[in-house]
């Protein structure tokens, strides 16, 4: 009785830890075709705050951005070097890259891809 | 009364110390009895009963962080904030919420005797103010004792109301009934509710709220505060927040003030069926978008050359590339779909593209 009364609160905390990503913000990308294998948590990009500071075209265009989600194969390296994120990322437009928790702040184990896309969350979803 | 808010801060100290778990209960066991059993126990304006399995079953499905705001900023079905206790510190809010769903967990055990539930209730009840008192003394203590005082005052709470425990009974042998059919038949369900728009990252569940840097990010309605509203996406209208000047993104890497290349020209598409026929502007698109973004990978530019429909959209072809993904959703359907097909489309295309800008 016990057992099932403790395992019954272990759940519930357990539902309560776990929200769901569908609360994510609108045109947020989770990056993480690398970080979790190199045991770093994945990025989470937030096309919001960038929008407010940069037109679509200067990531989309000068640095090299394609417009689908998953065709930009970007390592660390290349930012390190100062290419993709790098090109602002360099402590000069933006914080640099030994900020790492800023950015590799996503959940461990989320797929890749476009977060908090549509509005609904369900079997209807868009 | 002095002797209790004295302990409650005799106890939110020791809590901040060792055993933070069994003393915050015992807070939050205080919080309830003093403001929120007013209305919570015998479940006044459909408020949640401690100990109803039935009454929290949707509730602790949507989460402890959902509870925890609707305790603190109040809900349109009659929970106001902090339940009318404007003082309330917001950690004894959530102490007490905690209280409260821990009875739901714990009302299985009183559920199978609900008669031995019962007696301990009404020698319980009196006693409460002291019990407190005799805990707070001896802190060191406190967290051996508390665990096992907690069943009985759990007990004490779900039991003044008999019915309570016998429909928690109920509940319990088929786990959560109607509440399933409850959360499936709800009005608008897969539609994000007002209380999920916008979240902070620690609560996005994309973040990690365990990281330093989760915390440091900027939240986004801390953003959007200055900006215009609208119904989707963001809930920020972006080509009007760009046009009245409440942001002034760059249109080069690193030359603030280098102006935008914009292209004034509308297309226009005819559509079939009954929707208005879709006026593209380019005014808007080239406000933020070089024209090698969409030419000639997602449109060619000529006409007749792009085959469109409104699956492929949703698919992600065309529009899609950024309509459903960053740029407003096509749930917002009349932003595109703006000109009547009836030939006096000026009357009615107008005030759309002026909306649009």
């Amino acid at each position: 009785m016990t057992g099932r009364a403790l395992a019954g609160a272990a759940l519930l905390v357990l539902a309560a830890l776990t929200p769901s990503a569908a609360c994510a913000e609108y045109g947020d990308v989770l990056l993480n075709r690398y970080s979790d294998q190199g045991g770093v948590r994945p990025v989470v990009f937030p096309h919001w705050f960038h929008r407010i500071r940069f037109r679509c075209k200067v990531c989309h265009d000068q640095l090299g951005f394609e417009m689908r989600a998953g065709a930009n194969d970007v390592r660390m390296s290349d930012i390190i070097e100062g290419r993709f994120c790098g090109m602002c990322h360099n402590n000069d437009i933006a914080w640099g890259a030994e900020r790492c928790d800023l950015c590799h702040s996503g959940r461990p184990g989320l797929k890749s891809g476009v977060y908090g896309g549509h509005q609904t969350t369900g079997p209807g979803r868009w | 009364m002095r002797t209790t808010s004295l302990t409650t801060k005799l106890l939110s100290l020791a809590a901040l110390g060792v055993m933070a778990g069994p003393l915050q209960a015992q807070e939050g066991r205080q919080v309830y009895e003093q403001k929120c059993a007013v209305c919570h126990a015998a479940g006044l304006a459909g408020a949640p009963r401690p100990g109803n399995a039935a009454d929290w079953g949707p509730r602790l499905r949507a989460g402890k962080a959902s509870l925890y705001r609707n305790a603190i900023q109040g809900t349109m079905r009659g929970m106001p904030p902090k339940g009318g206790n404007p003082d309330l510190p917001e950690a004894a809010v959530r102490a007490a919420v905690d209280f409260m769903t821990a009875t739901v967990a714990a009302a299985s055990k009183p559920a199978a005797r609900p008669e031995v539930a019962r007696k301990p209730a009404a020698q319980t009840a009196p006693a409460a103010s002291t019990a407190p008192v005799r805990q707070a003394v001896p802190p060191a203590a406190a967290p051996v004792a508390a665990p096992a005082i907690a069943a009985p005052e759990a007990a004490a709470v779900a039991a003044p109301a008999p019915v309570q425990v016998a429909s928690a009974s109920l509940a319990l042998a088929r786990p959560e009934p109607g509440s399933g059919a409850a959360a499936a038949n709800a009005f608008n369900r897969l539609l994000r509710p007002p209380g999920k728009r916008n979240l902070p990252p620690a609560e996005d569940g994309i973040h990690d709220p365990a990281v330093d840097g989760t915390l440091q990010l900027q939240p986004p309605l801390a953003a959007f505060g200055a900006m215009p509203r609208s119904n989707a996406g963001n809930r920020v209208d972006w080509v009007k927040a760009l046009a009245e000047g409440k942001i002034a993104p760059r249109w080069e890497r690193d030359k603030a003030d280098a102006a935008a290349v914009v292209m004034d020209l509308n297309i226009v598409r005819e559509v079939k069926g009954s929707m208005p026929d879709v006026v593209y502007p380019h005014k808007q698109h080239t406000e933020w978008l070089d024209c090698s973004n969409c030419h000639p990978a997602i449109f060619v530019p000529q006409k007749g050359a792009n085959q469109m429909s409104m699956a492929a959209i949703l698919l992600g072809q065309g529009c899609g590339a950024c309509h459903g993904r960053v740029a407003f959703p096509v749930s917002e359907c009349r932003l595109c779909h703006s000109k009547k097909k009836d030939g006096v489309a000026a009357g009615s295309a107008a005030p759309q593209a002026e909306a649009h800008r």
